[in-house]
């Protein structure tokens, strides 16, 4: 497996802070020892990233030692703020050698979270919203498509919607765990590969946009898809093991060629020369970067629950959603529970945030002892606005504000946005009409549905 | 009432776990007006001095910080006047630095190193030859911040805090006064019948 998150054994102190917010004790070592990331446990989330303070450091490791571990984990030249260590492997270099070939069409997505953080690396608040600057500094990077994953955030809500309306009608394997954490998936397939029948068949948003940029969008362009060069922008360090997976091939080929994080997209625009806080808002290209205010929610937690609320109520029903805003599933508890009347069924659903809250849900689950029906799980502390690849703090004593404010400027947004449900998103409608034919269907299951644990893919 | 005695931090080193938080956090709050430092990492540009070093032994760790010596060995011999007290803390004026090293040399606990001296995003340079500036950088007890010292908020663990010696002496005093207030009554005679 290619690394993702590792430790600089040079730059370690062995402080074990890291150690002790790791979900599920990945990182090993003796106290004032280097610590070693042990890549069979390891979740990829990168909260040991947001954590670690132990910097290359003149005073302790000299002048010179700072440009040394800089060529060495790849990065540019624009980066200039301090080296930890513990780190992602950066991908810029693949990303930007696409960007230079001429026989490359680089298409580029974007999850919510990114635009609710990604200014704060140039300086601004907590929590500023720069969807409409993101838009127009990945187009002045020279990306030929700039799309964006809520796009398919709102494609996942109507399969997983469905899905959960067809596991619920057809006596199917319940509760359902939601599957676009891939942070929480690896951790399933690791401790719990009895229990993968719950999750999910759905890809995360992430893989649904990336197969799409290679079938839909190739069809719709009209230019081969082996052309074209997919990249997402994620808040999230394991979204490029995810990206790898085997199963992420159902283009024909990989369907997400590369990912960077919020932070390496900041190093990027830098590297541009692009004055970000100052660049006229531009919008996302259609159709594959039209979005629902649901979608955008699904970079909090609670939010990916309360998006397949608001459609699923309107499939069971067919009467729309009596109040959008369901404060019910919303908060910053690591689990939380709500009954949600839909119709005649009263849905109890369950929301996890912070991987470590999930194992007594686990394990409640195979004594037999949890009575939900369906369960959004995400691994980092309050969803992906808290995500291992954001900006990261210099104190931790901001992390209450910020994850506050990068939280209620994604509630914020979604209430401004013209459409709230995913299912009224005419770019998605029309991908039905024109493409997939219906939620579940043949070409959905071929390009947007998955297995776990390697199982095989069953084909009708 | 304030101590007459220069008050310094201290580190319960049963609690500090070496992070460098606190290196971190006294960077950020020197460097947020002199070179635009903000909140994540993403907004440092110039190379992280701090002010205190955490040193790591085998059995232990703890951040080194100025103890302001009441007899300064480095501010009596700054050649330069770069070194002041400011009320009962030593500080450094960077400005007046000339990075002549001897006040590393008079410091017992290795607590002043020379550090790049960055200004508005970059290094100053030297008057005379153009090349790059450093200063000795030391604690100072962030006596510009009202909330004070930047390090002792941050740390996780609670390991960082104010030592007040002239209250603390006091407070011995007492809890010694209150020991042997039981014992101590009488004269030495009658205490040994």
């Amino acid at each position: 497996m290619t690394t993702v998150i590792a430790i600089d054994q040079n730059l370690c102190t062995g402080c074990q802070e890291c150690t002790k917010i790791c979900p599920n004790l990945a990182i090993e070592g003796m106290p004032h020892q280097p610590q070693k990331v042990n890549e069979n446990k390891c979740v990829m989330c990168g909260q040991c990233v947001q954590k670690c303070k132990s910097y290359v450091s003149i005073a302790e490791h000299g002048a010179a030692a700072y440009a040394k571990v800089h060529k060495e984990r790849g990065l540019p030249a624009s980066v200039k703020e301090p080296l930890f260590a513990a780190y992602n492997v950066c991908h810029l270099d693949e990303v930007k050698k696409a960007l230079a070939d001429p026989d490359k069409i680089t298409m580029v997505q974007c999850a919510p979270a990114v635009r609710v953080a990604l200014a704060e690396d140039f300086g601004a608040e907590f929590g500023t919203l720069a969807a409409g600057k993101m838009a127009a500094a990945l187009k002045k990077i020279g990306f030929n498509y700039v799309y964006d994953t809520n796009f398919a955030a709102d494609v996942t809500i109507m399969e997983e919607g469905s899905e959960l309306v067809d596991r619920l009608t057809n006596g199917g394997v319940l509760p359902m765990f939601t599957s676009c954490c891939p942070a929480w998936v690896k951790y399933l397939e690791l401790n719990y590969p009895d229990l993968r029948k719950h999750l999910s068949s759905c890809k995360s948003p992430q893989q649904m946009e990336g197969v799409l940029f290679k079938t839909y969008g190739a069809k719709l362009l009209n230019i081969p898809a082996e052309k074209i060069f997919s990249v997402s922008v994620m808040p999230c360090t394991c979204k490029q093991y995810e990206s790898g997976r085997p199963e992420m091939k159902d283009s024909g080929q990989r369907d997400v060629d590369v990912v960077i994080t919020t932070r390496e997209l900041a190093w990027l625009i830098k590297e541009m020369g692009i004055d970000f806080m100052s660049l006229p808002e531009e919008k996302f290209d259609s159709p594959m970067g039209d979005y629902s205010g649901a979608a955008e929610i699904f970079g909090v937690t609670g939010g990916v629950m309360e998006a397949a609320l608001r459609t699923g109520y309107e499939l069971v029903t067919g009467k729309p959603i009596p109040a959008v805003d369901i404060t019910a599933v919303r908060g910053r508890d690591g689990f939380r529970q709500a009954n949600v009347q839909v119709g005649d069924i009263t849905l109890k659903v369950g929301v996890v945030t912070g991987l470590k809250n999930v194992k007594p849900v686990m394990e409640a689950l195979k004594a037999g002892q949890l009575d939900l029906h369906f369960i959004e799980v995400m691994t980092c502390p309050e969803g992906c606005v808290t995500g291992g690849g954001q900006p990261k703090l210099i104190l931790d004593t901001d992390a209450e504000e910020a994850y506050t404010r990068r939280t209620s400027c994604t509630y914020s947004y979604d209430k401004e946005l013209p459409i709230r449900k995913s299912h009224e998103n005419p770019s998605v409608q029309k991908l039905y009409k024109d493409y997939l034919e219906k939620p579940l269907g043949e070409k959905s299951h071929e390009l947007l549905h998955t297995t776990y644990c390697g199982d095989p893919k069953h084909h009708h | 009432m304030p101590s007459e005695f220069g008050l310094f931090v201290s580190t319960d080193v049963s609690k500090c776990s070496g992070c460098k938080a606190c290196e971190m956090a006294c960077f950020q709050s020197h460097n947020v007006k002199r070179n635009n430092v903000g909140k994540t990492v993403g907004t440092i540009s110039v190379p992280v001095t701090p002010k205190l070093y955490v040193t790591v032994i085998e059995t232990a760790s703890m951040p080194v910080q100025c103890k302001h010596c009441e007899n300064s060995p480095c501010k009596a011999v700054c050649k330069q006047n770069a070194i002041r007290k400011v009320g009962a803390q030593v500080v450094v004026d960077e400005n007046k630095c000339i990075g002549c090293k001897d006040c590393l040399v008079a410091c017992p606990f290795g607590a002043i190193t020379l550090l790049p001296f960055y200004a508005c995003g970059k290094q100053v340079t030297q008057a005379d030859s153009g090349d790059g500036k450093v200063a000795a950088s030391k604690c100072d007890l962030c006596f510009e911040d009202p909330a004070g010292p930047a390090c002792i908020r941050v740390c996780p663990n609670e390991a960082l805090h104010l030592t007040d010696v002239n209250e603390e002496r006091k407070q011995k005093n007492i809890a010694a006064a209150e020991a042997l207030a039981v014992i101590n009554a009488g004269s030495p005679e009658r205490r040994l019948l």
